[in-house]
């Protein structure tokens, strides 16, 4: 749940959260949901509907901060071939829980969102990949769409236009690497979520070989609102390139872990000390990882980095999500460093050698070591494990494999000797 | 075309190549497991990454496409340390089995590990082991070595089109499997010991026997099936121990049959001694005794000839040589599936290479199990599907082909006459007459509706025709290629350079045969009933075995049991029990000699295997026997006996002094006065027409005499007699024990059923059991208590 | 082969909704998952049998199905205990005492992680990011979320459903 925090700036994705039953679509028509939809299906241009979401300057909200409206603009047109929507509802980034509070309270917000991308984009058929743990979540996603096909804001000729789209909620069933967006492809293909390598790319061939977009739930979340009130408007907020709002998941060591909606730019110190209610213990953090376990771990000396995609770039670390997991002082690093490479092991799909041997390779050394059985080459071998699958691989998971255990051994050297035998063969 | 640079030397290859393969194309070597010049690109080994100048991590040359001006570099540090570690990796997981493994030798992992790994790994953990699968009687499987490069599972789906193998889990638990309990449903199974990289999958039968460096190769020609495709034979000393493909041949794969028989070649089956019969009993003697013997039978003697095609080309001339020399009246018969022995207006033999049938824009298959009959072409139009291009079957059956042809029809073959009529009642509409179609077509009552897939077809700009079995075979069958000949000229498939109209032959040197006895021959049935009648005094069968094979077991029997049988050959048959004599001729494995193949290829093997026994070369035997008779020997050596083969086909001359292979291809014969009209339909209700099915796995006397194949028959068996429901229906009988009503008498069968079968038909399985009616053409099916 | 067990049918309900959802896809095979997780709430575990039925329903080869059954973790091929408690141990979760609970869920019900108690009433499994971090440490119960959970209300839900009382949020 979300504290109601006051905030100056209105949030975007979360402005109709707190408002009890909204979820209902005759409650959300009371508070805005829909509103605008007709004008954009009747006056604008899909062209226009690009050129908006590009002058807002929104970036992905799911991880890879890839600019939204350069993505739409790849998608070739006259194809022969339908474009499909999909929007990854995956959230399985470790730290990540914000899709599933607009999907559970506003599920509206997402759907009218994807509407209007499908306009924008020439979509009959969209799908929302949802993991298959948000159980509760797609029933609730599933009611809302079939309150939308009743009121004719779905299914053919929406609201009277020519305009037609299908939306269809299609539950995954426990992989992390189907976030990715290959692999949510093939997974919707209705095979294992094995990335394919690029190119090409899915704007050109993507769900069975045809154009493809997928966007995560908050980017196309923010879609009314940037039609409605303009691309420039939601450029006017956060900081130059790193436009809008963005929902923070904190979680970890923090008094009030939760979703917060705040500008781009808000300085990390600000997030956890002013809406988190501090840390549980001591006043600055040991380590924080700021955008999911795929990001190298802050140290102290940024912990007023403003949380932006560039700045974060820039200190050698990610946004990625917007998932913050806040370790203090009493945090035992090297523990959380070997359970994120054992996650990595687990969800590694097995295609590339360097992932498939090198995850597992990582998760039995940290292991060892963890119980005090490490060698003096140990570091040694983590590293090289670590170094030569990132940026090796089909996907991103071996980088974001490599992060927590490059930034232990980096940042930690004396915790980790500590598991390590000096004398040992 | 795009211009790069590898390793700073300018390169330039066609646009969309991927960077290994214009490293290959350059000769600059890269390393890579997954990657298959046949296979889709997996990229998932990572061993091909490539440092691409002003990209901030390495590209994985197997999927990254080149693009102008690029600046390719594969010996970098980086990418030195980067393929050291994808070997350390790899060797985390892979046993060091290298003294118990068979790959050794010839093994990717073994040598890149030389040329990119470090000398020690630093893996401390446990090592995972996974389980060994079934994967059929070919293939051994220790998947604890496998590497997971994906090869053996995109060579299921795509060439094979089993789809049988996958990858199960995920991670580090990742592990291939095989779904089929028993074996891998593919006659190309043999193909993945070739492919994996490693020890993972291993050549069954060859398992554990010895290492590659121990082999000799001796290249020569497979003679299972028409495509006579080019095969490494390897042997330590004089001991065959596996049949490989070779690199740049026609067909990058070998099927099973071909693959695998070699365990026939030191069969207790192989005939290696001349013998002859004493007391009821076959006796090994010597030459001269035995020749005696065969002279005694033959001379001045009224015989019947009939051989196999398998036979080199200077086998088959000297078999005609023997004859002029000996029985110059005799009949001749070489074809165990020829009814019709007037002459086809397009005989046995492609007009086309597999590679034109391929890229062809429509491709139809009439009435043959091309699965079984010619597995590497219904790979290529298997290649062809997945290409989305079109492939149509119009036949008795949906013939199991692994791959779902665009369209399928079904037909009784006495449908023939009336689909070949509606397409060319189709074409005639469309304004493609040819003259004397309007003839034949009146000539049919009825039209077929498979006809119009047919029509359609022949409209593309270039269209192959795969004319099988059902069709050769047929009693009209002469009139049915005569009508096909009319559709192919008239729709413009049939001029040079765009000559589509090809014909499954029974087996190798279909255009030689043609030339050399296209005179004097005679079909086979026709020739066992002159012996029957006791118009013919002995029969000479050379290789044959037409109780085992063919359409004319019964009366090969009835034949044999009225005439003395001299058998020339390398492997007993059914037949041999009722042979005087067996005078032993070489297998295919050891002799010299050419091999022509359907598509006209011409090969020469030169480098036969040790005779195992005393068995010569066949063209020996026949001069030898010319001898024995008492006549002046025709050709006392190689050379003149090449000469008499220059003689019969001249065109082959210029190949034996050719460089090039494949620089020649023989011509198969054209009849254009083969025009005939169809004969009144023969289709009368109530019966059945028959339909004969084969075995990749047992047909051919060699395959029979190979305990490897048997192996796999018995796992692929085919039912013996099988019907469509509704022909039982109609008749209101059932499944079971039922009488068939032939010309030969009622005899009692298990009839089974099948949906994917012609109503109207009754299938055959040449198995045996069955395997006489096989002569029928047409039969009643009665109930079993009748 | 014996027909000793008959193989497993989907209901005619069933494969009236399965029919429904496969026309909401281009083909048939990407109905592969949400029709697995029918046949896992249908038949408790995705079984060899199962497998086989629900190849046979979208006209696909066992061994696709077989790929996506072992790569995903939510589909089981063994039977579990009635009532599945998959603790998060990730991250966020293990920062808040996840392995203080999985010890004692193990405690108290006697088993190994991974394993069911004697009774068959429950399994204990340890799980990856549930994606509900803020609510740490978070325990999904037959894929219900509970969060911030700590051992009283585990306690109390054990209770519950030996009790033969049907647990919720």
């Amino acid at each position: 749940m979300i504290p109601s925090d006051p905030s100056q700036v209105k949030a975007i994705c979360f402005d109709r959260i707190h408002i009890p039953d909204v979820h209902r679509l005759e409650v959300a028509r009371q508070h805005g949901a829909y509103a605008f939809l007709p004008a954009v299906l009747n006056e604008f241009e899909p062209d226009k509907i690009v050129a908006e979401v590009k002058a807002s300057g929104i970036r992905g909200r799911g991880g890879a901060g890839f600019p939204t409206g350069l993505k739409w603009s790849f998608v070739p047109r006259n194809t022969g071939k339908p474009t499909y929507l999909l929007c990854n509802a995956d959230e399985g980034e470790p730290g990540t829980f914000k899709d599933r509070d607009i999907m559970r309270f506003d599920p509206h917000l997402l759907i009218e969102g994807m509407i209007m991308a499908g306009f924008a984009l020439d979509v009959r058929d969209a799908y929302i990949y949802i993991r298959g743990e948000f159980k509760h979540e797609a029933e609730v996603v599933n009611e809302a769409i079939r309150e939308a096909y009743e009121a004719n804001l779905l299914g053919e000729h929406i609201l009277g236009t020519d305009f037609s789209m299908d939306l269809t909620v299609h539950r995954g069933a426990g992989a992390y690497i189907c976030g990715e967006e290959t692999a949510l492809i093939e997974s919707l293909e209705g095979r294992a979520g094995r990335p394919r390598f690029k190119p090409p790319f899915p704007a050109v061939e993507g769900f069975y070989q045809c154009p493809t977009v997928v966007n995560n739930v908050e980017t196309l979340a923010t879609v009314p609102a940037i039609l409605e009130h303009g691309g420039e408007w939601h450029a006017g907020i956060g900081v130059d390139n790193n436009t809008g709002m963005k929902i923070f998941s904190v979680s970890g060591q923090v008094n009030k872990p939760g979703n917060y909606e705040v500008p781009l730019g808000t300085p990390l110190k600000t997030l956890i000390e002013e809406y988190c209610g501090g840390l549980q213990h001591g006043s600055v953090p040991k380590a924080v990882i700021p955008g999911g376990s795929s990001a190298p771990w802050l140290m102290p000396e940024h912990y007023e980095i403003p949380l932006t995609f560039d700045a974060l770039a820039k200190a050698g670390t990610m946004l990625g999500s917007g998932a913050i997991i806040v370790m203090d002082e009493t945090a035992d690093v090297l523990a959380v460093a070997k359970r994120l490479a054992h996650f990595y092991a687990h969800e590694s799909c097995g295609q590339c050698t360097p992932c498939r041997e090198g995850t597992g390779w990582m998760d039995r050394v940290l292991g060892r070591i963890q119980c005090g059985q490490g060698h003096p080459g140990d570091i040694e071998v983590l590293h090289d494990a670590a170094v030569h699958m990132a940026g090796r691989t089909i996907c991103a998971l071996a980088d974001g494999a490599a992060a927590p255990v490059l930034s232990v051994i980096k940042h930690f050297p004396e915790e980790v000797r500590a598991g390590i035998v000096e004398n040992a063969a | 075309m795009t211009t790069l640079f590898i390793n700073d030397e300018e390169v330039t290859a066609p646009a969309g190549t991927s960077i290994l393969e214009a490293c290959q194309q350059s000769g600059v070597d890269v390393p890579y497991f997954c990657y298959h010049p046949e296979l889709s690109v997996a990229a998932n080994c990572r061993m091909c990454l490539v440092h691409v100048e002003g990209w901030n991590k390495p590209a994985a040359s197997c999927c990254t496409p080149i693009s102008e001006g690029m600046k390719v570099y594969t010996q970098t540090e980086d990418v030195q340390q980067d393929r050291k570690m994808v070997m350390e990796y790899l060797l985390i997981n892979h046993p060091l089995d290298c003294p118990v493994c068979d790959q050794g030798g010839d093994c990717k992992l073994q040598d890149y590990a030389m040329d990119y790994g470090a000398s020690r790994g630093r893996y401390a953990e446990n090592k995972r082991a996974a389980e060994d699968y079934e994967l059929g009687p070919f293939i051994t499987t220790c998947m604890t070595r496998c590497i997971h490069c994906t090869r053996c599972v995109r060579f299921a789906d795509e060439v094979a089109g089993t789809g049988d193998m996958g990858v199960l889990n995920r991670g580090d638990r990742m592990s291939i499997a095989g779904i089929v309990d028993e074996c891998l449903s593919s006659e190309l199974s043999g193909n993945l010991a070739d492919i994996c990289p490693v020890g993972a999958l291993l050549d069954g039968p060859s398992h554990d026997v010895a290492r590659p460096w121990e082999l000799t190769s001796h290249k020569s020609t497979c003679t299972q099936c028409p495509q006579g495709c080019d095969i490494a034979i390897e042997s330590r000393g004089e001991e065959v121990i596996r049949i490989q493909p070779v690199k740049g041949s026609p067909e990058p794969w070998l099927c099973d049959r071909g693959r695998y028989v070699y365990d026939a070649f030191r069969s207790d089956r192989r005939i290696l001694q001349p013998m002859m019969r004493e007391s009821g009993e076959m006796i090994a003697a010597d030459w001269d005794e035995v020749m005696a013997r065969a002279a005694e039978l033959l001379t001045g003697k009224r015989v019947g000839i009939v051989f196999s095609p398998f036979w080199s080309v200077e086998g088959i001339a000297a078999i005609r040589l023997m004859r002029d020399a000996l029985f110059p009246e005799a009949r001749v018969a070489f074809d165990l599936h020829r009814r019709d022995m007037r002459p086809f207006a397009f005989e046995e033999g492609f007009a086309q290479t597999t590679q034109q049938i391929e890229d062809a824009d429509e491709v139809v298959i009439l009435g043959s199990d091309l699965r079984q009959r010619l597995p590497l072409v219904m790979q290529r139009l298997r290649k062809r599907l997945r290409a989305d291009k079109p492939v149509t079957r119009i036949g008795a059956m949906n013939y199991r082909t692994n791959a779902a042809p665009t369209h399928d029809l079904l037909i009784r073959p006495s449908d023939w006459p009336a689909v070949i009529a509606r397409a060319m009642q189709q074409v005639m509409d469309l304004g493609k007459p040819a003259a004397g179609m309007v003839e034949w077509m009146e000539q049919v009552e009825g039209r077929h509706e498979a006809g119009k897939a047919l029509a359609d077809a022949l409209m593309a700009d270039s269209c192959s025709l795969l004319v099988g079995e059902e069709i050769r075979s047929h009693p009209d069958a002469a009139a049915l290629i005569a009508g096909l000949d009319l559709l192919m000229r008239g729709c413009g498939h049939a001029e040079e350079g765009r000559d589509g109209r090809n014909l499954v032959p029974e087996g190798m040197n279909a255009q030689a045969l043609s030339a050399i006895f296209g005179d004097v021959r005679v079909g086979a049935g026709e020739l066992f009933d002159a012996a029957a009648n006791g118009e013919l005094d002995a029969l000479l069968l050379i290789g044959s075995d037409p109780v085992g094979d063919g359409l004319f077991p019964s009366h090969a029997k009835e034949a044999m049991a009225k005439v003395p049988l001299v058998q020339v050959g390398a492997i007993r048959g059914e037949i041999s029990d009722m042979a005087e004599v067996m005078l032993p001729s070489a297998a295919y494995s050891e002799v010299e000699g050419s091999f022509i193949n359907m598509e006209g290829r011409v090969r020469v093997a030169t480098q036969p295997l040790k005779s195992l026994g005393t068995e010569r070369p066949l063209w020996k035997v026949m001069m030898r026997l010319v001898q024995a008779l008492g006549v002046e020997v025709p050709a006392v050596d190689m050379d003149e006996l090449r000469t008499a083969v220059k003689r019969f086909l001249p065109d082959l001359s210029g190949f034996w002094e050719a460089d090039e292979v494949d620089a020649y291809m023989m011509p198969t014969r054209r009849n254009p006065k083969a025009v005939y009209m169809p004969a009144k339909s023969t289709s009368q209700s109530g019966k059945l027409d028959v339909v004969s099915r084969y075995s990749v796995y047992r047909e051919g006397i060699w395959a029979r005499a190979s305990d490897l194949l048997a192996n796999a028959g018995r796992l692929h068996a085919l039912d013996d007699v099988l019907v469509h429901p509704d022909t039982l229906r109609e008749a209101g009988l059932e499944e079971g024990e039922l009488t068939i009503v032939s010309s030969r008498g009622e005899h009692r069968y298990h009839v089974g059923t099948r949906l994917d079968v012609s109503p109207g038909v009754l299938f055959v399985a040449k198995r045996g059991v069955a395997g006489d009616l096989s002569d029928e053409s047409v039969v009643e099916l009665r109930g079993g208590t009748g | 082969m014996s027909a000793a067990v008959e193989s497993p049918q989907f209901t005619e309900a069933r494969l009236e909704e399965i029919k429904v959802l496969v026309e909401r896809y281009p083909y048939p095979r990407s109905a592969l998952l949400p029709v697995l997780h029918m046949a896992q709430d249908d038949f408790g575990y995705l079984s060899r049998d199962v497998q086989q039925l629900v190849a046979d329903t979208l006209g696909l080869h066992l061994m696709a199905v077989r790929e996506v059954v072992t790569f995903y973790t939510m589909f089981r091929e063994q039977p579990c205990g009635n009532y599945l408690l998959e603790v998060c141990t990730n991250a966020s979760c293990m920062l808040n005492g996840a392995n203080d609970l999985v010890r004692h869920l193990c405690d108290t019900l006697d088993i190994k992680v991974g394993g069911t108690s004697a009774d068959g009433m429950f399994t204990v499994t340890e799980v990856e990011c549930a994606g509900a971090c803020g609510g740490a440490p978070v325990v999904q119960i037959n894929n219900v979320y509970h969060e911030r959970v700590d051992a009283a209300h585990l306690d109390a839900v054990i209770e519950k459903a030996r009790g033969g009382k049907e647990v919720d949020k």
